[in-house]
């Protein structure tokens, strides 16, 4: 039970900091899962969030019922996959009745653009606490700058899938 | 003068389309959509005003800015609103629980089914290989957002502030989005308002 509460409330937080697309739940994932509570090692949370970008639904969910199932089986799974959703609905109860007010408020827009910065921050920070131990040596340094080349040439044209997948391609060739 | 009292805004619920309609377009969605909620909101898109016609496009793009503005899950987001839109709280419910329970399934799938297959030389190989793309695609999500977001030097600080915050270790991430949209209200500028800012600062 205590297990499911901490799972809980880890995956409420990242559901809430889940903000401008799904990129910036790798951070908060990596904090609580890997550094915070050692529920994975590292290499098994990457894993997961490549698996979670290439099968059906959002990065945050699929990570919340993998890891809660890892950690405290169906139970787990259910505990941490509700928790990710459940701030959000609140939030959207609480603010829809009032959606077109919202969206026009100047405090609200002017808050907005530096919370996008701070978005920013993270993926910026993730790059490297993430890159830093994913990647450890010049090839692997390689297969990343190819992904990261690839993606800035298609730019907005290729599915994010396709580049993991090559990369997985290139590490079976290269890594194996 | 104003003399009705003021109400929240009212969503108009239409109950023309069943629960079980919604769940299943939603599962549907769920279930073949790869990628971010940016990529399920499209779909969406398609299915409710394009191909069923529920919901008009302008419902959509309100909901679409809503969902984004708000922190959390967009797909999720979208699925409350428009399925309030369809058939009122039974409809969000229905829509949110046909979103997810898609992947649900498949992510308990993989993990009962192909874990163990995680250590097999070839698989982990593979794994590795995907887990360096993913790192590449933060890297690419930095460039797009640092093009987008850093055109002052105002913006530049509120990142620098935020990134100081996010590398101390121990404090959650989340803190830095919250240092940043602190400071950034205060010192932030939108993409094309400069003009306006520099405008006034000179004014005596």
């Amino acid at each position: 039970m205590q297990m499911l509460w901490q799972l809980f409330k880890s995956f409420a937080l990242i559901g809430l900091g889940a903000y401008g697309g799904g990129m910036v739940t790798i951070p908060l994932i990596q904090h609580a899962i890997v550094n915070r509570h050692q529920w994975l090692a590292f290499d098994e949370m990457a894993s997961l969030l490549a698996i979670a970008q290439m099968t059906p639904g959002p990065i945050a969910v699929n990570a919340a019922t993998f890891t809660g199932f890892r950690i405290a089986g169906f139970a787990g799974a259910a505990t941490a996959t509700l928790a990710v959703v459940l701030p959000c609905i609140l939030i959207m109860v609480l603010v829809a009745p009032f959606m077109d007010r919202i969206g026009r408020n100047r405090h609200v827009r002017q808050a907005r653009e530096g919370v996008q910065i701070g978005v920013l921050s993270l993926i910026l920070y993730a790059t490297w606490s993430y890159g830093s131990m994913a990647i450890h040596n010049l090839l692997e340094l390689a297969i990343g700058l190819a992904a990261f080349l690839l993606l800035l040439l298609f730019e907005g044209r290729l599915h994010p899938v396709l580049v993991i997948l090559a990369g997985g391609a290139a590490g079976v060739l290269l890594l194996g | 003068m104003e003399q009705q009292k003021k109400q929240p805004d009212a969503v108009p619920s239409t109950d023309l389309v069943g629960c079980a309609s919604i769940f299943f377009t939603f599962f549907r969605i769920g279930l073949f959509t790869l990628g971010g909620g940016l990529a399920m909101a499209t779909v969406m898109r398609h299915e409710l005003v394009l191909k069923r016609k529920w919901l008009e496009d302008h419902d959509f793009m309100d909901a679409f800015s809503l969902a984004t503005l708000v922190p959390g899950v967009i797909a999720v987001n979208m699925a409350y609103l428009q399925g309030r839109r369809l058939h009122g709280k039974a409809g969000s419910a229905v829509a949110i629980i046909g979103t997810i329970l898609p992947s649900f399934f498949v992510i308990l799938l993989i993990a009962l089914f192909a874990l163990p297959w995680f250590s097999h030389p070839v698989v982990a190989a593979f794994l590795r290989g995907c887990a360096i793309a993913v790192a590449g695609q933060l890297a690419f999500a930095g460039f797009v957002f640092g093009r987008r977001h850093l055109h002052t030097w105002r913006n530049g600080l509120v990142c620098l502030a935020a990134l100081a915050v996010a590398v101390v270790p121990g404090v959650h991430p989340v803190f830095a989005v919250v240092v940043a949209g602190v400071l950034g209200y205060f010192l932030c500028v939108e993409r094309g308002r400069e003009k306006e800012t520099n405008a006034e600062e000179e004014t005596p």
